[in-house]
């Protein structure tokens, strides 16, 4: 079946079972590997993307669920966003696995809430494991992505 | 030591062989037969550095560590320093293998990379030296350039590594002054980190071949159980599963994508052969453990100071308790995969995030039916390890398909077979005796383990009857404790479950046992247990330095608000002394750590933040394990098969803070990436034992009622 949707800004049609979930169409088919595959059951978050400008653990979402939808995986935020220079600055990653999931949801994370508590940070970003065990770093690096955004967006 | 240089013909780069002292590496690698191009320095003409590291980089930051000894030593800029993993030849091994465990990856490797490119550094300067007619001594190499300043010439490293190819290595070249040292103690950057956030094809998962198909593992439930048959069609009817191949343990259904070879994976009707052990538990396996800390029970010695037997029999109370931990998982985020390719001329490729390379070649060779040059393998960066891919139980599945369907495969297991595979970190019971004086003195300590071995299912050679698990003991055998008598044994307990080395080894559960049992003592003697801590390493200097530091950090005696208590655990290993200071509370009836505070004694260091990032994520995982994690067994198998029952540490609950303290004492460097982990266990435990009153003797928290 042939599914269209837009991956980062761009129209992309796939033909896929229309239950393959959005993760593997993205990686198999569309070639972006930016998202992993963690567990297959929506629990480790390593997949999380974006649909409609929600994070979404794509492992779980069915490709035909997106069609018409606009997706963004980490290859769209183009190195630059001030999450990823966050998680620079912070020297987040550790064997980087989970981090593109959970770089997406921090970015869901401060569209959603710009300045978010602590108590905030942790349960919007409690759906997404590291097993290295980042999480110190990734506090400090919403923290400082969300002093970013709040300097650039009063500039 | 300098074995091997060769100029790269054609390339215009210089390159030279790093390699151990350990294991002296001669004729191999001058006969120049090497079959790949490995372990050089290489220098290209663009005057980029690009090293062949010995280390797999798996999260742990030692491709940074090895950039940064080579640019301080070589004189270059270190974004002009690219690292790869080596692909395994005698300059990379360690006792006859190369691989990454036990937190060596900087501490073997620092001089022998230092020399190394202070021998190229030298060559490069005599090149110039020679083209300008001037003496090399009043040449010097910065930043990638040889200059020589009298004639206010210079000229690039890339321009003069051909020359500097043909030219002697000098045998015991000069090492730089710290003062001439750029980047070595100071915070820089990863070298892995950018295309990590850039979410780039860094993994092995990630790694595409034209032509490449997708296989998906179906594994037996049961260990060890063998493949008795299946039902191929049960799988080829899911749409895209183009084949079903027989490999050890199971299956593997070859599929167009991923996602057609999961599900034909799973749809796959198979039977497994019976085994021994099909109806195995938990409670069965602690069963025998326990037996083994009986009377009957036929202990090996580990460590017999003094006579424990006098020193009990005088004592005015012995005090005495037994603990238990269950297996664990290692649960790295990424499944395990690879990816094979057979080229044209019989050699064999793999891309695999391994630990172990000459492990995972060989058997990847066995399983090919060639030898073991004929396979190029690649290791990727891994998606975590802590022990889990010291293992080759992954590679031979994959090679047999590949060769099955005559195409590159992509090869990997569910999230299910990840945790059911099992090499876990072993369990183990414990009772440790202490023989108290009537001032409330140790002067004797008896500690008896029990458990299966780990090298009998680990170590390819096994463990013959009789000898001792070194990791069994492992941190009791050597504690730093000194009382009058100190006597340590282990009962071997024998299971069928597979089993590895867990980040820090036997040094988790091991440190776990001895440190909460020093509080024990303690609450038994009425004493305070830091200053119990401090009368037992009373002839120890560094020791005392280590547990003094975390304590005054943490404010150990300054009174805490209500409902908080603070608790202590000191473990050495790996080279390092490490001691923590754990502050916790009941949130809502559930356990929360507030404050970590991680002394860290491991010598000297090459990388602040690179250190402080390991105690983090020792700390996070060892609180991970003691919060949540076990691997239970019924029927033979592990009941946790996914992240839904397998309770990984979420950010939710990981400590409020963490603060490190790095003690450099110029004592021989230690290692990094395990000796935090230890005492964080005995930390946290013995801080809820001092907040409720109730002995906690097994991991993990989960299972106690603190309401």
């Amino acid at each position: 079946m042939k599914i269209t949707f837009k991956v980062n800004g761009a129209s992309r049609t796939v033909e896929a079972d229309p239950e393959m979930p959005l993760l593997w169409a993205l990686r198999d088919l569309l070639g972006l590997k930016g998202a992993k595959y963690g567990c297959g059951i929506g629990a480790c978050g390593a997949c999380t993307v974006h649909v409609n400008g929600k994070a979404m653990r794509s492992c779980v979402v069915p490709v035909k669920a997106v069609a018409g939808d606009a997706v963004r995986t980490i290859e769209g935020l183009g190195g630059g966003h001030p999450v990823q220079q966050a998680w620079l600055e912070e020297q987040v990653p550790q064997c980087g696995y989970c981090q593109t999931g959970q770089i997406m949801q921090a970015v869901a994370l401060l569209e959603a809430t710009p300045r978010p508590t602590a108590e905030q940070i942790r349960a919007g970003m409690n759906g997404v494991l590291c097993r290295c065990g980042t999480y110190p770093r990734i506090e400090a690096a919403v923290r400082r992505a969300a002093d970013a955004l709040a300097a650039k967006a009063e500039g | 030591m300098l074995t091997r240089r060769e100029f790269m013909a054609g390339s215009g780069a210089l390159a030279v062989v790093v390699s151990l002292p350990l294991r002296a590496h001669a004729a191999a690698a001058d006969t120049g037969a090497l079959p790949f191009v490995t372990a050089y320095l290489e220098i290209g003409p663009d005057g980029r550095v690009t090293l062949h590291s010995p280390t797999t980089e798996m999260g742990q930051g030692t491709h940074t560590a090895h950039a940064v000894i080579i640019a301080d030593e070589l004189g270059v800029d270190l974004d002009r320093v690219s690292v790869v993993t080596a692909e395994p030849a005698d300059p990379f091994r360690r006792g006859g293998q190369m691989g990454s465990g036990g937190s060596w990856g900087v501490r073997a490797w620092y001089l022998p990379l230092r020399k190394a490119s202070a021998q190229a550094r030298d060559v490069l300067i005599a090149a110039a030296a020679a083209g300008w007619g001037v003496p090399a001594a009043q040449c010097r190499l910065e930043r990638g350039e040889v200059v020589h300043e009298a004639s206010r010439r210079q000229q690039g490293i890339g321009a003069l590594a051909a020359a500097a190819a043909a030219l002697p290595l000098p045998a015991e070249p000069a090492l730089r002054p710290k003062s001439e040292l750029r980047y070595t103690g100071r915070k820089v950057p990863r070298v892995d980190l950018p295309a990590k956030v850039r979410g780039e094809p860094v993994f092995a998962s990630d790694v595409e071949r034209p032509g490449m198909v997708y296989a998906c593992a179906r594994l037996a439930p049961v260990f060890g159980a063998e493949l008795d048959g299946f039902d191929k069609d049960s799988a080829t009817v899911v749409p895209g599963v183009l084949d079903v191949v027989a490999v050890p343990g199971g299956a593997a259904v070859v599929a167009s994508n991923s996602w057609a070879a999961l599900r034909g994976a799973e749809a796959l009707r198979i039977r497994f052969k019976p085994t021994a052990h099909d109806r195995l538990d938990s409670a069965n396996i602690s069963r025998q453990m326990r037996a083994g800390l009986a009377d009957g029970a036929q202990p090996i010695n580990a460590r017999k100071d003094g006579d424990w037997a006098a020193i009990a029999g005088a004592a005015k109370r012995i005090v005495e308790a037994d603990y238990e931990v269950p297996y664990l998982s290692h649960a790295p985020m990424e499944p395990w995969n690879c990816t094979v390719e057979f080229d044209a001329h019989g050699g064999v490729h793999v891309w695999a995030p391994v630990q172990t390379q000459d492990r995972n070649r060989n058997a990847a060779a066995t399983a090919a039916g060639v030898a073991p040059d004929k396979v190029r393998l690649h290791t990727t960066l891994l998606g975590g390890g802590f022990g889990r891919r010291l293992g080759s139980d992954g590679i031979a599945a994959a090679v047999l398909t590949a060769r099955a369907v005559g195409r590159p495969v992509k090869f990997f297991w569910r999230r299910e077979d990840e945790f059911g595979q099992g090499w876990y970190r072993p369990a183990q019971v414990a009772r440790l005796k202490a023989a108290l004086d009537p001032e409330g003195r140790v002067t004797g300590l008896h500690v008896r383990t029990a458990g299966p071995a780990l090298a009998a299912s680990f170590s390819p050679q096994g463990l013959p009857a009789g000898q001792l698990d070194g990791s069994s003991v492992q941190t009791i055998r050597e504690s730093r404790y000194k009382p009058s008598a100190f006597h340590v044994e282990w009962v071997r307990v024998d299971q069928p479950v597979p089993m590895a080395p867990w980040r820090s080894v036997g040094a988790t559960q091991n440190g776990f046992f001895l440190e909460c049992f020093i509080d024990e003592v303690a609450r038994a003697a009425g004493r305070d247990p830091y200053l119990l801590r401090r009368e037992l390493l009373a002839h120890d200097a560094r020791a005392l330095n280590v547990i003094d530091t975390a304590a005054r950090a943490a404010g150990w005696g300054e009174p805490l608000p209500r409902g908080r208590a603070r608790g202590m655990g000191f473990v050495e290993s790996y080279g390092s002394l490490c001691a923590e200071v754990a502050e916790v509370s009941l949130r809502d009836g559930r356990p929360f750590v507030h404050r970590v505070v991680c002394a860290l004694d491991c010598g000297s260091i090459v990388l602040p933040d690179g250190v402080r990032s390991q105690v983090e994520g020792g700390i996070v995982q060892g609180l991970s394990a003691v919060l949540g994690e076990a691997v239970g067994i019924a029927a033979g198998g592990a009941q946790e098969r996914n992240f839904d029952t397998y309770q990984v540490l979420r950010i939710a609950d990981a400590p409020g803070r963490i603060e490190t303290i790095v003690i450099e004492s110029g004592e021989p460097m230690g290692g990094v990436g395990e000796p935090p982990l230890p005492p964080l266990a005995p930390a946290v435990v013995n801080a809820f034992v001092a907040l409720t009153g109730r002995p906690i003797r097994e991991l993990p928290l989960s299972r106690h009622r603190f309401a």
